[in-house]
């Protein structure tokens, strides 16, 4: 009896094992071709088609599961005119030899001139089609055709491509050099009709007639002027998108600002450069947080729209070109402080105009702040945020709070070594 | 079958209720719900819960008065025969489109969101199987199965509930009234049969220990329901905006392959061993009250050995529909519009019918047959 409950159960067990290996979706992951970045562009004259380009990393190059010898290299990149990335799939295959997968998808690059298309949102909604498609990916754009980056790209030390990109991409978020630009925020923007999206601006080349400008940091991709032995990608600044469509891009410290005044992101530690108020000749280095969270205050009825925003920073200041002596003098220190916040809220200002003026809808999120003041949908969609912003009255307000001057405070007076 | 005896206690009660009606906000009822009321949408189980306090407040009453009796007997007993068989004939009707239609949209998911080569009679086939299977061990066996998966089920929501909100934005739940209470009121109550289960609830009278067990039970289901499908729903919204939500088609799938916990960026694998144990439980309980009725309807006493038939009928006519994703969703929209007077009307006719009858009054002398 109780032996032929044992052999039962154990029959049962084989038999389910015939379909918990997935049926017809078995795969075994030695026959697939990881795509870990698909990369689009358009075809000249040809308004229908597009150029993909797929970034197939290999696992195994450069990690310890590599046998002894073998000297696969860490990519294959292929590239080719279809009429979307779905079907891209099967073409691809008559090329390589493994079976391509979007499992690991990572990325989706589209150049600049196509981010430009007024098509662009035709093609980019396939990714919400395609079952395998996370919607968590990352959206970047590169200056030239995505198809140039990826060959251009070659990193010197990450050299296994989805190690580098998620590498990269998450230390540019840290410092505020790029933005968050996930996919799904895309759509939802989009879909919303209110702000700006913020996708990740790249390339590989450099500029060749940039100047150097007064401000190091009012930079975008491709003008950072660097030499030296390393890899020629730089992800800098941000792309503008309005309407699923890029209207233009963002350098550094307006990527920094309009994370900053973002109030549903984490802004982390942010580097920057402000002029000395004590020697005009000369920068002062400082590291800034947020102090506490953004304060709004929003007007929407009744007149001229009206948004006031308090913004909390905390500042450490790094750097003493001038040497100035802040240990024991309260005043120097009122001064400094005074002339870092009237300098950032010209700043901040001067970009919350330019979105104004120029983009005619804002990066910030704010919109959803503005949602709140609504109790019905039509209500909110009789307001049209996109079409009233533009003539808000802005009004930002940074406090600047000083925290440390650095690891050693106080520095000698160059008069006394001088004398 | 007679064997099968033992009564089921509050826990494997509470538990079967919540499989059955919970479930359903991992399908595409929270779309058809936003689709209409946009990012109120998760008012409409808390709307509806108050509004179907009425139907079984008044079913609980007339069942009161027979000890024991399921709502066959009872049915029997107030509408006579013939108009009792019209009246179970028309919920044998829905409760068969419903598990048609249900069946279908899951294999759907299953079919478009994990195994896109694996043919749908195949996926079809296997989760009838799993399920008949499951409704012929009959309905004790499900109760205990249903509260054994329950904690894990519940615990693995709650995880990706709590990676959503880390993940979400509370503002998208703004402008907070959607396109106004009125519209929220009209466009949910519509929407009732939601909790239509609960009517067909009562076909279990019998099975469940004892009279207090089967109200608190009802009552306890009824909340725990209205929280889950209430706060899951809002969590949606958290993640994609209302005008995302109301273009996805399976927003849960949506939501588990959206997620992630630091490095590991595919939970899919993960969410989806229990949200199939659900949906096993979920199709053997449909099943079992389809052959309930069917047994009744058509006396036939071993009504359990239907099962496998009603399994292979469903398949076929489940099949028939080439395009799933769009006329499976339209007559579910249908079926979700139609079932809301019955679910409100029957348990009203019920209580006046009883009550015209004088039933309340001889409550302790009578004894149907």
């Amino acid at each position: 009896m109780l032996i032929k409950e044992i052999l039962g159960k154990f029959i049962l067990v084989l038999f389910l094992l015939l379909f918990l290996s997935g049926c017809w979706d078995q795969k075994e992951v030695e026959e697939l071709a990881f795509v870990i970045a698909i990369g689009i562009d358009k075809v000249e004259d040809k308004e229908n088609k597009v150029r993909i380009t797929y970034l197939i990393s290999n696992p195994e190059a450069g990690s310890s599961a590599q046998s002894g010898g073998s000297q696969e290299p860490p990519r294959e990149i292929i590239s080719f005119v279809a009429d979307d990335f779905i079907s891209s799939r099967n073409m691809a295959n008559s090329v390589i030899a493994k079976q391509i997968t979007y499992d690991l998808l990572r990325m989706l690059i589209v150049s600049e001139d196509f981010a430009r298309d007024e098509n662009f949102i035709r093609w980019i909604y396939d990714a919400t089609k395609s079952m395998e498609i996370e919607r968590d990916i990352k959206l970047l754009v590169t200056k030239e055709e995505s198809a140039t980056f990826f060959q251009n790209n070659k990193p010197l030390l990450e050299t296994r491509p989805h190690e580098y990109f998620e590498k990269i991409l998450a230390t540019g978020n840290e410092m505020g050099t790029i933005p968050e630009s996930q996919l799904y925020q895309f759509f939802r923007i989009t879909e919303a009709d209110a702000d700006l999206f913020l996708g990740i601006y790249g390339t590989t080349l450099k500029d060749e007639n940039i100047q150097t400008s007064d401000d190091p940091q009012q930079i975008t991709a491709g003008e950072f002027d660097f030499q030296g032995e390393s890899n020629l990608t730089q992800f800098l600044g941000s792309a503008v998108f309005k309407e699923a469509m890029m209207i233009d891009s963002l350098t550094i410290e307006e990527t920094r600002m309009a994370i900053l005044l973002n109030p549903s992101l984490k802004p982390g530690f942010f580097l920057g450069t402000i002029p000395d108020p004590f020697d005009e000749k000369y920068r002062i280095a400082f590291r800034m947080e947020n102090a506490s969270p953004l304060k709004f205050d929003l007007k929407l009825t009744g007149g001229t729209p009206s948004i006031h925003v308090t913004v909390p920073l905390l500042l450490e200041v790094l750097s003493n070109h001038s040497m100035t002596g802040y240990q024991k003098d309260e005043e120097k220190r009122n001064k400094l402080e005074q002339s870092i916040e009237d300098n950032l809220n010209k700043e901040f200002n001067d970009f919350v105009k330019k979105t104004q003026e120029e983009y005619k809808s804002e990066p910030f999120g704010w919109s959803l702040l503005a949602r709140k003041k609504f109790s019905t949908i039509s209500d909110w969609e009789n307001f049209d945020w996109m079409e009233t912003y533009s003539d808000m009255k802005i009004d930002v307000d940074v406090q600047v709070k000083l925290g440390k001057f650095g690891r050693q405070s106080d520095l000698p007076r160059i008069e006394e070594i001088r004398d | 079958m007679e064997q099968s005896k033992q009564l089921i206690g509050i826990k494997e009660y509470i538990a079967i209720v919540l499989l059955m009606v919970g479930t359903k906000v991992t399908d595409n009822t929270p779309t058809i719900l936003f689709e209409y009321i946009k990012n109120a949408g998760w008012m409409a189980p808390i709307i509806n819960g108050l509004i179907a306090i009425f139907p079984i407040y008044l079913l609980i009453k007339v069942f009161t008065i027979y000890k024991g009796k399921s709502l066959l007997e009872v049915s029997d007993h107030l509408f006579g025969k013939f108009f009792s068989f019209i009246i179970l004939f028309i919920m044998l009707v829905v409760a068969f489109g419903a598990v048609i239609v249900d069946t279908a949209i899951y294999t759907d998911i299953i079919g478009t969101m994990y195994f896109t080569k694996t043919p749908t009679i195949i996926v079809y086939g296997i989760l009838m199987l799993v399920c008949a299977y499951g409704a012929t061990r009959g309905f004790e066996q499900i109760g205990s199965v249903a509260w054994t998966v329950f904690p894990y089920l519940q615990v693995s929501l709650f995880f990706a509930l709590i990676l959503t909100i880390g993940q979400g934005n509370t503002a998208f739940i703004f402008p907070i009234l959607g396109d106004g209470a009125w519209e929220v009121v009209k466009e949910s109550s519509l929407r009732l049969s939601l909790y239509a289960d609960f009517l067909y609830l009562f076909l279990f009278y019998p099975y469940i220990k004892s009279e207090i067990v089967f109200k608190k039970g009802t009552w306890l289901a009824l909340v725990f329901i209205i929280m889950n499908l209430s706060i899951v729903m809002v969590c949606y919204i958290f993640l994609f905006d209302y005008k995302t939500i109301m273009q996805l088609n399976y927003p849960y799938h949506e939501l588990i392959r959206t997620i992630s916990l630091g490095f590991i960026i595919n939970m899919e694998a993960f969410f989806l061993p229990f949200w199939l144990i659900a949906t096993f439980v979920r199709f053997s309980i449909y099943l079992y009250i389809n052959a309930i009725l069917f047994g009744h309807l058509f006396k036939i006493k071993h009504f359990e050995y239907l099962i496998p038939s009603l399994a292979t009928l469903i398949v076929f006519l489940g099949m028939i529909p080439e395009n799933p994703t769009f006329i499976i969703f339209d007559i579910k929209e249908k079926l979700l519009l139609m079932t809301s007077p019955l679910f409100f009307l029957l348990p009203l006719l019920m209580w006046l019918v009883a009550m015209f009858k004088g039933e309340f009054k001889n409550a302790n002398k009578r004894n149907i047959r």
